[in-house]
């Protein structure tokens, strides 16, 4: 019983659920602020990304005429309880790891694959135009970064289970609890390979600039959510909130992991997801324009797959 | 790396966004506002209604005299009126707070109203505008000025002839 | 009750923005770009954020003296914005056809066609004109919210 409490809370109360909506939506709004402040702006209030939400569940939800309603209504509440899930199955370095019913690695990497399948399902199913467009961009793109960051984990996972006289483990837990015994991966020269595939892969997961090509703005009106209003689209806004925190921490987890327990390490897993977010996020989406589609695909097949296969070979020789 | 040392110059100067909604905005001293019409000084001449690309001033001759409208709505602020007139009776000020709501789109007018009045020499009725001043030498004196104001338009050019005759 | 009033008076401080150009010169919305993309501007600040899809809108800005050719278009799209909405007209064109009225080929005033609840007059007005028409905007959103 207390094992499924945990679980309960786990997945609704913190890490995942509201403390994750409300980390990823301040995370978020600061985003937009720095940004703002980076063009030489005030930007928006921190809170901004909360009155959007609000607003939004005070719209009116319209359907398109000859959209697939259930489909069409159905895929964000997919996408968010899949986040729901996923933010729950991070650990934080000594402060919380997840129960090991709820899955590994593996499972994580299917989970964090799933918004991009919901965005795909709303652009086909919202019989526009627009969205059509938006799928197949984000089909594209999915499939161009999906080979990378699974050769990424494999490499963290063989680097870890080697140590441990296995051949690889995809416990999120165990990782961490190498790196924190051994040093984290971030300065250790063999899972830089790795480290340059993985920051290449989080900008296309995230959908932020260089990346953001199947929902630009500017060209397809971003796609798939398109024809999405009110109280819907205000659920694809909590799930991509929540991806930014699955994705940010999972980055955290794999690679530069803290050292610390109980509430030093909850405020330093903090800052590193802020520092992260601003390095990584904002004055990335600021200081670039956006591929084309075709350029994305090349690019991903070219060099994160090239440094992501070099990560696993130097692995497998390092150790 | 031109736009790093853009994003540090941003950060360490801080914003350049005006203050507007909550502080006035700073306007230009030639901005080309709201028009704004002074009956005084007005001739009466028409002359702005004829330019007005937008046809935003009207003159109607009500029982009162000659009633003056520019329609804030329709005029696009060219400034014509401004340069035609021979007075500067209408001219643009700096004012551009002209958001309205629709209930007051049709009352959303500068209006002014030329009076009629009775001329002193002959005793018939005209309107209470500015003499046309321009040209004649060498110009008027204050007390002539007030004197010609007051005449109807046929007395006025009685009253400059004989003026010029009387030089 | 105070409670919805309270999330109410948060929500309106997310007012996203749709232009509708209704055969427009382009003056109009020159002027609605820079607000949003001018640092001296900032329109974000307050909230606001210019979407592409109509039905993301909660405030519409038409500009334009609404053309023949463009009627039908600029009503489908004006449909798809979904309620609670508010129509600010910017420009004097949308509001009483501008120097183009009377013309044979324009269906100003757009208030014929559509339910314009603030007019910004000027052509183009100025930046700080339109943001204090979305003000005033905002402030009748509140309303129907």
């Amino acid at each position: 019983m207390s094992m499924q409490l945990g679980i309960l809370i786990a997945v609704f109360l913190f890490p995942g659920g509201l403390f994750a909506l409300a980390l990823g939506l301040i995370l978020k709004g600061l985003d937009r602020r720095v940004a703002a402040r980076l063009q030489g702006r005030i930007g928006p209030p921190l809170r901004q990304p909360f009155y959007d939400l609000i607003k939004l569940a005070f719209k009116r939800t319209m359907v398109p005429t000859f959209a697939n309603q259930p489909v069409f209504l159905g895929a964000p509440l997919v996408g968010v309880v899949s986040m729901l899930l996923a933010v729950a199955l991070v650990p934080l370095s000594g402060v919380y790891d997840p129960n090991p019913i709820l899955g590994n690695l593996i499972v994580l990497l299917y989970i964090l694959m799933i918004p991009a399948v919901v965005l795909m399902i709303a652009g086909s199913s919202s019989a526009s135009p627009y969205g059509a467009i938006g799928f197949s961009r984000e089909m594209t793109l999915m499939l161009a970064y999906e080979a990378p960051i699974v050769l990424v984990v494999l490499a963290v996972a063989m680097r870890v289970g080697m140590a441990q006289g296995e051949v690889m483990t995809f416990s999120l837990t165990e990782i961490i609890a190498y790196q924190r015994a051994n040093g984290i991966f971030l300065l250790d020269p063999v899972m830089w390979p790795a480290l340059a595939a993985f920051a290449l892969f989080f900008p296309a997961n995230l959908g932020i600039i260089p990346f953001d090509i199947p929902e630009a703005e500017t060209e397809v009106l971003e796609g798939p959510l398109l024809e999405y209003t009110g109280p819907a689209l205000g659920l694809f806004k909590v799930m991509s909130a929540l991806k930014a925190v699955v994705v940010l921490s999972l980055g955290i987890a794999l690679f530069a992991p803290l050292n610390l327990g109980g509430v030093w390490g909850f405020l330093g897993w903090l800052l590193e997801l802020t520092l992260l977010m601003e390095f990584g996020v904002t004055a990335v989406r600021l200081s670039m324009g956006r591929m084309r589609i075709d350029q994305a695909f090349a690019f991903f097949l070219k060099w994160p797959l090239l440094l992501a296969t070099a990560s696993v070979v130097t692995v497998a020789l390092a150790t | 790396m031109n736009f790093l040392s853009l994003f540090a110059r941003n950060l360490i100067e801080g914003p350049y966004t005006d203050p507007f909604p909550f502080k006035p905005a700073p306007t230009a001293k030639r901005f080309r506002g709201k028009i704004a019409f002074d009956p005084v000084t007005c001739e009466a001449c028409r002359q702005c209604e004829r330019v007005c690309p937008a046809g935003a001033i009207r003159f109607t001759r009500t029982k009162d005299g000659l009633e003056f409208d520019c329609w804030h709505d329709s005029c696009v602020f060219c400034g014509n009126c401004e340069f035609h007139c021979p007075t500067g009776a209408i001219h643009q000020t700096v004012d551009w707070h002209l958001a309205h709501g629709q209930a007051d789109k049709f009352s959303a007018v500068e209006h002014g109203l030329i009076p009629f009045k009775v001329c002193p020499s002959c005793g018939g009725k005209a309107l209470d505008s500015a003499p046309a001043t321009a040209g004649i030498t060498p110009a008027l004196s204050a007390e002539e000025a007030g004197e010609l104001r007051a005449l109807c338009p046929k007395c006025r050019a009685k009253f400059i002839k004989a003026r010029r005759t009387r030089t | 009750m105070t409670m919805i009033s309270k999330l109410k008076s948060m929500a309106v401080k997310s007012p996203w923005i749709y232009r509708i150009n209704a055969g427009s010169c382009n003056g109009c919305d020159v002027e609605m770009a820079t607000t949003a993309l001018i640092p001296r501007y900032d329109v974000e600040r307050l909230g606001c954020q210019y979407c592409g899809s109509p039905r993301h809108a909660d405030i519409v800005l038409i500009s334009g003296p609404l053309t023949r050719g463009v009627v039908d278009a600029a009503l489908k799209v004006f449909a798809e914005i979904p309620d609670p909405k508010v129509t600010v007209a910017v420009g004097v064109c949308p509001i009483s056809g501008g120097i183009f009225r009377e013309s044979y080929a324009i269906l100003a005033p757009i208030d014929q066609y559509f339910p314009v609840d603030v007019n910004v007059p000027g052509c183009p007005p100025r930046p700080q004109a339109i943001i204090e028409g979305i003000a005033q905007a905002v402030a009748i959103w509140r309303d129907r919210l």
